[in-house]
């Protein structure tokens, strides 16, 4: 449904290629979690997905990017924005209005939702998202978390079949960010819309994700399931990602010769594994 | 040092701190912990005399803060925002880290050595312009200009949020570098595995409230605490907790690494 072929774009002012040479197709209904340091071309390579790139930014652009076939290069970002929702890092410029509702109404209008669905959709991507205590509240007065899903429930009320987040839970302490990850599986697992996410914690992306992306330097580094990128954990180490501490226990175990599994991802794993070591 | 006496605290009609007291020596790394909105920022603010608390006392080196003038205070206690853009304001690094010194020292060859020793301690050039950092850089750029003036405390709002994982590591070493030189260090974190490496004390807020306060591994097994509280506890502390008996104790890989090695050989031992 999304495929990028030879894509190579550096910023105008840039020193170097903030994308180089990135090949990648992304499946329909795929969970597909992107990961790497600062700098390495996530908030870019989002760009390129949803029509920024090279619509709003200039530099010097090569290769393609095709959703369902049409080439963003030859379609506007508010068409691109019918089919892929975005939820952008910096949350305060993307919030345009002063109430809550207003701002899912506004989107709303822009593309011409008849008015007749009008209720039905605010009050549900409302209740998706568990924020229609909100709805009446003046947006200066949320934290930067209740922003990030009113950022949400706003895209979420246009019906994209795709979903764009860049690092969606920055603002939300463990609890909050798990929950907004668990709304992310409904909507993938039930409503079959495929999410792409940036998200620096990979604690997270290894419970919730099908797949995950690693970049460095503007290139894909690792792209697999969870578990393929996971077991590539020195790798990731290099980068200067860290892995979740269940698999760096899975791999000391491994490296003192009691363990000869498959490396461990979760907390579930991580007690089976100690107690086939442990138990009689 | 740091003294609070049954502080309340309320912006508006609604209580936002209720009855908290607690107090913290010299020297000590202490992390403030809870949900979203649970009152921490607020906390901090009220701990570095930006907010004056609405019933009881803040004392800071027996200083009450609500008789003290800001700039006093400014001296002894460095603030970082949750925030590094709220703090920065100048056109180049080495301005930005002049700013603070120059309001707090006169002797020119003071200001100009310690600023010196600042630029070589984080790896900055003095000429480099803040606003083509990144967030990672930028952040240790606020750190730096707070670290200048060597205060006796520093408070730190969540000062690793939005970074890759080498850039915290960063951060944090230069905080516990800062700590073990005596320096107070009180912050707050949504990352419990960085509170467990770096921090020795943990108070826990929960609406406002101070639910818990003590040594970071007895918090860490609270239960009640952590669930009320909304914490997911470091991932080998969940562990030890399913393991049941034999793991009290044990938060880290390599104490984990350790403890199973000796249990499997143990079992060896039985089966030879
Ligand atoms: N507007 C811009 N102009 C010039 N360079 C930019 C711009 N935005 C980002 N860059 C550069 O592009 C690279 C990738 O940045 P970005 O995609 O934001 O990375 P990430 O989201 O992984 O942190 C970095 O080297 C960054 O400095
Ligand atoms: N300037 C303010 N005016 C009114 N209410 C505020 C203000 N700042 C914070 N609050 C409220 O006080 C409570 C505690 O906020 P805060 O201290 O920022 O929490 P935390 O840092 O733990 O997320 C929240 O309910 C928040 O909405
Ligand atoms: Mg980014
Ligand atoms: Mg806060």
């Amino acid at each position: 449904m999304i495929k990028i072929s030879n894509l190579t774009f550096r910023y105008k002012d840039g020193r170097k290629n903030a994308l180089d040479n990135i090949n990648l197709s992304i499946n329909k209904g795929d969970f597909l979690g992107i990961t790497g340091t600062s700098g390495a071309g996530k908030t870019s390579l989002t760009y390129a997905i949803n029509g920024v790139i090279p619509h709003h930014y200039n530099g010097d652009y090569y290769g393609s990017v095709r959703i369902e076939g049409e080439d963003t290069f030859d379609t506007s970002p508010s068409a691109l924005s019918l089919k892929i929702g975005s939820v952008f890092q910096d949350i305060d410029t993307q919030l345009v209005s002063s109430v809550v509702e207003d701002e899912i109404l506004y989107g709303l209008e822009n593309f011409s939702v008849p008015a007749v669905e009008i209720e039905q959709r605010i009050s549900s991507a409302l209740e998706a998202v568990g924020i229609s205590s909100l709805r009446y509240r003046s947006i200066e007065s949320l934290s930067g978390g209740q922003k990030q899903k009113v950022a949400l429930a706003a895209i979420l009320a246009l019906r994209p079949k795709i979903l764009l987040l860049d690092e969606p839970t920055s603002e939300l302490d463990p609890e909050s960010s798990v929950q907004f990850y668990r709304i992310l599986r409904e909507l993938n697992e039930n409503h079959g819309i495929t999410i792409i996410v940036v998200e620096q914690k990979i604690m997270l992306l290894s419970e919730f994700a099908k797949n995950i992306l690693v970049m460095d330097t503007g290139k894909i580094v690792i792209n697999g399931s969870v578990r393929e990128v996971i077991d590539r954990s020195s790798l990731l180490e290099e980068i200067g990602i860290n892995c979740p501490r269940v698999t760096s226990l899975s791999n000391r175990l491994k490296e003192e010769g009691v363990y000869t599994g498959s490396v461990c991802i979760n907390v579930e794993e991580a007690e089976k594994m100690v107690r086939s070591i442990i138990d009689d | 040092m740091i003294r609070l006496q049954n502080v309340c605290f309320n912006y508006d009609r609604d209580r936002t701190l209720t009855d908290i007291s607690f107090h913290i020596n010299k020297g000590e790394f202490a992390a403030i912990i809870g949900a979203n909105g649970a009152g921490k920022s607020t906390l901090c603010r009220l701990l570095n005399g930006l907010l004056k608390p609405s019933s009881g006392s803040v004392e800071i080196n027996g200083l009450d803060t609500g008789h003290t003038k800001s700039s006093v205070l400014a001296r002894q206690i460095g603030f970082l925002f949750q925030n590094p853009d709220r703090q920065i304001c100048r056109n180049t690094v080495a301005e930005e880290i002049l700013f603070g010194l120059e309001l707090l020292y006169k002797d020119r060859e003071f200001i100009a050595e310690r600023l010196e020793k600042v630029l070589s301690m984080f790896g900055f050039s003095a000429e480099d312009n803040p606003f083509n950092l990144s967030r990672g850089e930028r952040q240790r750029l606020a750190l730096a200009s707070l670290i200048a003036v060597e205060p006796e405390i520093l408070i730190l709002d969540e000062p690793t949020t939005g970074l890759d994982y080498k850039e915290c590591i960063e951060i944090m070493e230069i905080v516990r570098e800062m700590n073990k030189k005596g320096t107070t260090v009180i912050m707050v974190c949504h990352d419990m595995e960085v509170v467990l490496d770096y921090a020795e004390r943990v108070l826990v807020l929960s609406g406002g409230k101070l639910i818990a306060d003590g040594e970071t591994r007895s918090v860490f097994c609270m239960n009640d605490v952590l669930e009320q509280a909304s914490l997911i506890p470091p991932q080998m502390a969940s562990l030890a907790g399913r393991l049941g008996s034999g793991f009290e104790d044990v938060f880290t890989v390599e104490e984990m690494t350790e403890l199973i090695l000796e249990k499997s050989n143990e079992k060896r031992r039985v089966e030879v």
